[in-house]
Parts: C-alpha cells; sequence; structure tokens
C-alpha cells in the first residue's frame, strides 16, 4: 500500500517520472494548496523497489511493506532501533 | 507514533516541514539519499556533526534534527576543519551548494582536498545561483539563459569532481538526482572512506534555470538531464564534439593516503606527549 501525504506533496510529479512502472496518475481536482496531487492508479504494478519513496523531495511517499522494520507495528518510535542507542 | 509515516520524517525537525525548497528541488531528494545512506553505512546518527554555509543547499542541516552549524558564505569547509581537528571522533559532514563551494570557497575546497581531511562534502551543484534569484555561477554550462546573462554565458564552467580529484582528495565522484541508487552507494562509500570524500550531485532547478532555458516543469528538467547524463567509461571513449553539454558521472578517485587529523594527533603525542600540541612554560595549568 502506497500513502502520500497531502500536506507535504509540493506538486512537483517527480514520482510520475522516476517510478519505473508508471504506478502513479495526476489527479484533475486542485486542492486547496492549489496543488495537483498524484495518487496511485495502477497499485498491481508496483513491484515495492523504494525509487519513489527516496526520489520524493518532499518526504510525502511512504511504501507500506510489512518487511520492512519502519513498518514494524510494535516498534513504536517508527525510528531504526540500531541508530537510536544513544538517543536520549 | 500509531500513524505510518515516511521513512525518513523521524530524523527530520517536524515541526519545520514542509520545508521551503522549490516543487521539484533536488534538496530534498538529496537529504532522503543521504539519510538512506547513513543508515546503509550503520553510522552512529548522534555522532553525525552537519557544517553549511548560505544557500538554498546550505538550509538542509536546518531540517535534519542532529547537531549542526550554519556558518558564513563559502567558509563551511574552514568551520568544518576546526571541529574536526578539535574533536577527531565527530563524523563532519559538509552540505553546500556549487555557489558556496566553487565561487567563494573555491581555495578552501582545493585546500582541504590537499590536507586530505577526513570529513565527508557533499555539494549540490543545480548550474545557477538559486537564493539570489539565478545568476550566472562559475558550473553553469556554456551557452545557457540567466539574470545576468541575458544574452547566453560565455565561461566554460568548472568541473568540481575533477578538480578535486586533481586537488588530491582521495574520494571524489559525480552523480545526478535522477538516479537514486547510484547516489545512495556512493554517498555511503563516501561516509565510510578515511580522507577526504567529495560527491558533487547535479540537481534539477526548475525555478530560476529551468523558467529561462525552456524547461518549465520538473519533469521536462529530469528527463532532459537523464538524456545527457554519460557514465565515465562511456565518456573516454567519446569525443569532446560528442560530450557537448553532457554529464559526465560516475568516481574520479578512490585512493587512500595519510589523513590530516591522525597526523596531527601522532605529531603532537611525539611532541608533547597529550593529544594537544601544548608547549609552553606553563604547561601544568592545562
Amino acid at each position: 500500500m502506497i500513502i502520500i501525504n497531502e500536506d507535504l506533496c509540493k506538486g512537483c510529479h517527480l514520482c510520475l517520472f522516476m517510478c519505473y512502472k508508471n504506478v502513479y496518475a495526476i489527479s484533475s481536482e486542485i486542492n486547496k494548496k492549489g496543488v495537483q496531487l498524484p495518487f496511485v492508479k495502477f497499485e498491481e504494478r508496483c513491484t515495492k523497489c523504494g525509487t519513489c519513496e527516496v526520489a520524493c523531495p518532499d518526504q510525502a511517499i511512504t511504501v507500506d511493506l510489512p518487511d520492512n522494520w519502519w513498518m514494524d507495528k510494535d516498534n513504536d518510535i517508527n525510528f531504526n532501533p540500531h541508530f537510536a542507542k544513544g538517543r536520549k | 507514533m500509531s500513524e505510518k509515516t515516511n521513512r525518513f520524517l523521524p530524523y527530520m525537525r517536524q515541526d519545520r516541514l514542509p520545508h521551503i525548497f522549490c516543487p521539484g528541488c533536488g534538496n530534498g531528494a538529496v537529504m532522503n539519499a543521504f539519510l538512506e545512506a547513513m543508515e546503509k553505512a550503520e553510522m552512529d546518527f548522534d555522532n553525525i556533526a552537519m557544517v553549511s554555509g548560505i544557500g538554498c543547499s546550505s538550509r538542509i542541516p536546518g531540517y535534519i534534527n542532529c547537531d549542526s552549524l550554519h556558518t558564513t558564505h563559502g567558509r563551511a569547509l574552514t568551520f568544518a576543519t576546526g571541529l574536526k581537528i578539535a574533536n577527531k571522533d565527530l563524523d563532519v559532514v559538509v552540505f553546500s551548494g556549487d555557489g558556496d563551494a566553487a565561487s567563494i570557497g573555491g581555495n578552501h575546497l582545493i585546500h582541504a582536498a590537499r590536507r586530505n581531511l577526513n570529513i565527508t562534502m557533499i555539494c549540490i551543484n543545480n548550474n545557477i545561483y538559486g537564493m539570489t534569484g539565478g545568476q550566472v555561477s562559475p558550473t553553469s554550462p556554456k551557452g545557457i539563459v540567466a539574470t545576468t546573462a541575458p544574452y547566453g554565458n560565455y565561461d566554460t564552467p568548472f568541473k568540481l569532481a575533477e578538480l578535486v580529484a586533481g586537488a588530491g582528495a582521495s574520494y571524489s565522484a559525480r552523480w545526478t538526482t535522477v538516479e537514486m541508487e547510484n547516489l545512495v552507494l556512493s554517498i555511503k562509500t563516501a561516509l565510510k572512506n578515511p580522507g577526504f570524500s567529495f560527491v558533487e550531485v547535479v540537481t534539477l532547478c526548475p525555478t530560476y534555470f529551468g523558467r529561462k532555458n525552456n524547461l518549465k516543469t520538473p519533469t521536462a528538467m529530469a528527463a532532459v538531464m537523464k538524456a545527457n547524463t554519460v557514465f565515465k567509461s562511456a565518456a573516454e571513449r567519446m569525443s569532446e564534439k560528442e560530450l557537448k553539454d553532457k554529464i559526465v558521472v560516475g568516481e574520479f578517485a578512490n585512493k587512500q593516503r595519510d589523513e590530516l587529523s591522525e597526523v596531527l594527533e601522532k605529531f603532537s603525542i611525539e611532541n608533547s606527549g597529550g593529544k594537544t600540541a601544548v608547549n609552553s612554560a606553563y604547561e601544568t595549568e592545562f
């Protein structure tokens, strides 16, 4: 499942360009910021490579994968435990 | 957090988001690439200190939740040199733009490479002075239109990655923001590498570069950038005429040699017995 954060997206549409499988499409409606948001049209094409997650300049895309540590339900801080050792 | 959020948001100061970068600007993507490379290199996030100068790209450390220094224009590398020599165990990362690194801080750049200080530098090259209104920068390609070059730019641009490799850096590479996988692996290598590691990232600037050069949308700029990218191994077999307006990507230097902060520490232990070189009559007071 792919989640797009509507508050962070600025509508650059680079996710449409970067996606290798053409999962995304542009919506015809304009939201209150004046942005034509992308939406996930063909989710069955997605290979879950995660390129859109890294390439999104506004950190708006989340690719929900149960294998990834940051999607673990028990992990209540949503933070990689390997890097959080010294954090107070 | 019960709600599912982006994997990079926990590293960032979320109260300052959304950031001020224009729609389609590559700075946010470079920030993501750095955070992913940091995870892949298994570095300690609390041990990282970020230094930046002035410019669009130098606002990146303001959005990352770690220790950071926002310094004067062009002098990010000098502050980073002092920080690294004062505390050798810190992982110092410098973010700077092309105007910051190549124009006003050009001498600091080549001398930091000559000394081979153990820091990582990520230079975000958008081919123009984006923050001040689209003036010609030392890395602007020949023939582009800008605010201060309405009839086209006549100067030959700097090739930063080659320049730093020639100045003696131990790692130097150039990538673009449309090839994220290579960029992430390159930043990972640069973070692990002992010695001056330089990664030049060619990014999009749709607002000032693209608008004046008939590439108005970020997608058009990204498509042109992807079409103009040539790998280093392929570029060696091409003539100079074919390489016009092309971006050559790849690793330009990867060889290790003596590193400044360790050399200085060894020198001070040999000469004064401590980690700091103190040779004074009042030595007992220190």
